[in-house]
């Protein structure tokens, strides 16, 4: 991602002398360049501020969820202005235009997007303020800027001798013109891009100091927990909360528009004082399927309807009617929960000012919209402050613990903090989508003739735009929000909302050469409330497409790694992490001969990942002994956060992989906590190789694309180990016979 | 009621109904924030604090049961000169925190590890931290960190003051 043409870094001072550097966007800023404001808080588009006293404070306007911004956005400003990224304090960034994702037009942290899309516009930052601050240093010596070194915030006078702080020529530098052209410096000047391998956060992180939205205090503040329909569809009727009301410490009970809230005066009596509420709830438009009904569900639309094509070569309709031999299968994606590991949580409190909310969000501007949404405050009148995230994984892309602690506080003289429970975190979650894929196949000797894949399921922006539509028009009266929604749906693929790829990326995409291919959608909806879940669509398509594929090589009578390679001519970076992985892990080597291997590749996010996984049975147990992992993801900023998120996304997919599932019994989730939703654990990590693969390339994502090879690479190990078919997740120790 | 709780090396006196689990007195009386909650009934570890030196889970230890012991929190883990725990020095140098929010149990179940067995193998590092979940998946850092504790046979004892 370039810096666009209209956005312009622009330098400003401040009363006490500071250098303040940040970003314009004509048309949202009144005063041109930004600034502090009287009482000393931000402009909402500064992004890096040095004073006279030394102190570099740079705004991170990309929430840090464990995915390494923190870190790794840091890092750019700091390369650039020649300060040790360790130097830099940090501050979450409040909502501002200048902050938004340029990839979303929303201030989203999500799509692995934050440092693709602040790559360029981070170091010019940096750049800028170096810039200024060598002009100034210029003018104080009276020499030329080009002559002067600078290093962990210092300046140096060509004579070798005079040396100068940032902090000396700050003010002088705030009065500078910033250069039309700011250069950036070349790679192989770099001293702590792709070098600096510390995460900032750790020590907070590892003395209990990080303050996540679990952890937000304020004076006087009373605890909230709500009550919400076991049924999705159903609606309070009415509430017996005598009971509830009688016990210790509790503040009040109301009705809200998800639920039933308890107010309290600590968190146990809050939860306490629940067990006793009675509530009856209209259930006559409640959800009442589970996952079989669902899947059947989608098989009838499957049936019913070709759906829309999202990608055509050649013929594969005719060509496969044609064929002599067809290959077909299906797969089934179950619905899964985030399971983020702080449960979902928020703080508000209603000042003289307006509404204050902390939470930990991915999206702290449409938690202002949804904010504004449920209360009689417009956005103007909201601020919302951002906190470490215990984890994200998409799920606090949308806002609904935002929305019911801001109604909750509405009522309230005091500050509120709202709890889920794990057990509300894991039934009213807003879940990865379950989703039904159908493949066709013909070959022509060994190479694919015609593939044909059926994706079949909902769309996530259907369930995403409520607050986000608005979010982008936050001028609109709140009565609107809704139809902004609807706009969005009606205008899609128009240059007001992008299309909606969640259900077929990865697919589309498929990069395997052949002379016929489609890929379709058929829409099928259940109901269920969904959203983003870590890789979105590429966690299944990933899935889908790598078995496929496998199982095609396995019908041609050729080795896996071998024959996606040959339908990989023409795609050097797949091709390279593919012959790099088999490489490492000894793809045709010996090896205990209970165990087998399994091969996928897949790109996503800008990323390509290949994934070797080697596994086992034992006793009905499936074991994942060691995963070899291959990434390219252009030019790497702190390799050992690439190393990190690669760990984390096999992880996480093997959690998918061995025990993710939600179900229902008649419309109410089963799976209530960690004993049921199960994570993988510290005796299901497999040992771990991760390759690096140098690039010149601009950087692409790191937090989603170590997932979605690894379910797929299991499930082939598996095959290869037992010659039957795992076809749907999680994945069991016998499938039964598959043809 | 008032209960007497010794936490961190301090008296500390807490008005809370007996049967109150000791995560919230000591995050919300107490204020000692750095104890997590993730489930709420002995499934992840997230709540992991010592008492006399063992790892237990506060969120589901009733306040009454721990009156008169020794316990220690995140918070005890830096001595008093504001060294680190040798576990915590070793959890920054592997890069183990991701999101972070596991890692205070992780580090207090570690610590209780290495100061009941200071070098325990490969297995029973597998096995005792098995407990203790992480969504962000850094079990091979927290695996890799443990290690090399062992390994340098550095002390593990407790430092709360
Ligand atoms: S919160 Fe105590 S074990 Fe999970
Ligand atoms: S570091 Fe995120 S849950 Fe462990």
């Amino acid at each position: 991602m370039k810096l666009s043409r209209r956005e312009f870094i622009k330098a400003g001072g401040t009363g006490s002398g500071a250098l303040v550097i940040g970003l314009t966007l004509p048309g949202c800023s009144r005063s041109g360049g930004p600034r502090i404001t009287e009482d000393g808080s931000w402009t909402p588009n500064a992004w890096l501020v040095l004073d006279g006293s030394g102190d570099v404070t740079f705004t991170l306007d990309r929430v840090e969820m464990g995915q390494g911004t923190y870190t790794g956005l840091t890092t750019l400003v700091a390369e650039e202005l020649d300060v040790h990224p360790e130097s830099v304090r940090i501050i979450f960034a409040p909502v501002g235009d200048a902050y938004a994702n340029p990839e979303y037009i929303l201030q989203v942290t999500g799509g692995s997007t934050s440092l693709a899309t602040s790559w360029e516009r981070l170091r010019k930052a940096g750049a800028g303020a170096r810039a200024l601050l060598v002009k100034a240093a210029a003018e104080v010596w009276q020499v030329e800027p080009g002559d002067i070194r600078t290093d962990e915030g210092a300046l140096y006078h060509p004579d070798g001798t005079q040396t100068m702080a940032y902090s000396d020529v700050v003010e002088l530098a705030a009065r500078q013109r910033m250069p039309d052209e700011i250069p950036l410096k070349l790679p192989e000047n770099f001293r702590y891009i792709g070098r600096h391998d510390k995460r900032l956060d750790a020590y907070a992180k590892v003395t209990g100091r990080a303050v996540y939205g679990l952890d937000v205090e304020r004076p006087d503040m009373v605890y909230a927990v709500v009550s919400r329909p076991p049924r999705v569809g159903a609606k309070v009727d009415a509430v017996d909360d005598s009971a509830a009301l009688a016990q210790k410490g509790v503040v009040d009970v109301f009705t809200i528009e998800r639920g039933v809230a308890v107010v309290a005066d600590s968190y146990w009596h809050a939860r306490k004082a629940q067990e006793k509420l009675r509530i009856e709830w209209d259930e006559r438009d409640a959800f009442r399927g589970d996952h079989e009904s669902i899947f059947q569900d989608y098989r009838k639309a499957a049936d019913d309807s070709r759906g829309d094509t999202e990608r055509s070569n050649g013929n594969a309709r005719s060509v496969l009617r044609r064929a002599d031999r067809v290959f077909t299968a299906e797969y089934e994606a179950p619905f899964l929960a985030h399971a983020t590991m702080e449960p979902q949580n928020c703080t508000a409190e209603v000042t003289a000012r307006g509404l204050e909310i902390w939470a930990p969000t991915q999206a702290p501007d449409i938690a202002r919209i949804a904010a504004a949404r449920v209360t009689a405050f417009s956005p103007g009148d909201i601020e919302v402050h951002t906190t470490f995230l215990g984890g994200g994984f998409g799920r606090r892309l949308t806002q609904e613990y935002v929305e019911e602690a801001a109604a909750i506080a509405e009522k309230l003289d005091r500050p509120v903090k709202l709890i889920w429970s794990r057990e509300e975190d894991i039934r009213h979650d807003m879940y990865r989508p379950g989703m039904l894929h159908r493949f066709q196949a013909s070959l022509n000797g060994e190479g694919i003739e015609a593939w044909d894949h059926q994706i079949t399921g909902p769309l996530i922006f259907d369930y995403f735009a409520r607050n986000a539509a608005a979010t982008q028009y936050p001028w609109v009266p709140r009565f609107l929000y809704d139809t902004m929604a609807r706009v969005g749906r009606l205008t899609e693929g128009t240059f007001l909302t992008p299309k909606d790829h969640s259900a077929i990326e990865g697919a589309v995409e498929v990069p395997y050469g052949a002379p016929n291919i489609l890929v379709r959608h058929t829409q099928a909806d259940a109901g269920v409330p969904i959203s983003y879940w870590r890789a979105v669509g590429h966690s299944h398509n990933g899935f889908a497409v790598e078995t496929f594929m496998d199982e095609l090589a396995h019908e041609a009578g050729v080795d896996p790694v071998e024959f996606r390679l040959r339908h990989l001519t023409d795609k050097p970076r797949h091709r390279a992490v593919l012959e790099k992985v088999a490489e490492a892990a000894d793809w045709k080597g010996s090896m205990n001969e209970d165990h087998a291997r399994g091969v996928a590749v897949h790109w996503s996010f800008g990323s390509y990942v290949a994934q070797i996984v080697e596994a086992s049975i034992e006793n009905q147990r499936i074991l994942v002994h060691r995963v070899s992992c291959a990434i390219d993801c252009g030019q790497i900023v702190n390799p050992d956060i690439v190393r990190m998120q690669m760990e984390s996304g096999i992880n996480f997919g093997l959690s998918a992989a061995l025990h993710g599932r939600i179900d229902w019994d008649e419309g109410r989730v089963r799976q209530s906590n960690f004993h049921d939703y199960r994570l993988l654990q510290q005796d299901e990590s497999p040992a771990m190789d991760i390759v690096l693969v140098d690039s010149e390339e601009d950087p692409s994502g790191v937090g989603e694309p170590g997932l979605p090879p690894v379910i797929p690479a299991l499930g082939n190990a598996l095959f290869a180990l037992t010659g039957k078919r795992q076809r749907s997740t999680p994945f069991v120790a016998d499938p039964g016979e598959t043809s | 009621m008032p209960i007497e709780l010794r936490v961190n090396g301090r008296e500390r006196t807490v008005d809370a109904e007996p049967d109150t689990p000791l995560l919230w007195v000591l995050r919300d009386e107490l204020g000692l924030k750095g104890t997590k909650f993730g489930c709420g009934i002995g499934q992840c570890g997230a709540c992991t604090v010592h008492v006399s030196g063992e790892a237990l889970r506060s969120c589901s230890t009733p306040v009454e049961a721990v009156a008169d012991r020794e316990i220690t929190t995140i918070e005890g883990m830096v001595d008093a000169n504001g060294a680190l725990h040798p576990v915590q020095q070793a959890w920054i140098e592997h890069n183990v925190p991701q999101c972070g929010y596991c890692q205070s149990g992780q580090i207090m179940a570690a610590a209780a590890l290495l100061g009941r067995n200071p070098s325990p193998d490969d297995e029973t590092i597998t096995a005792v931290m098995s407990g203790n979940l992480c969504r962000c998946g850094t079990y091979p850092r927290i695996h890799a960190a443990i290690r090399s504790l062992r390994e340098s046979g550095e002390a593990a004892g407790e430092q709360s003051s």
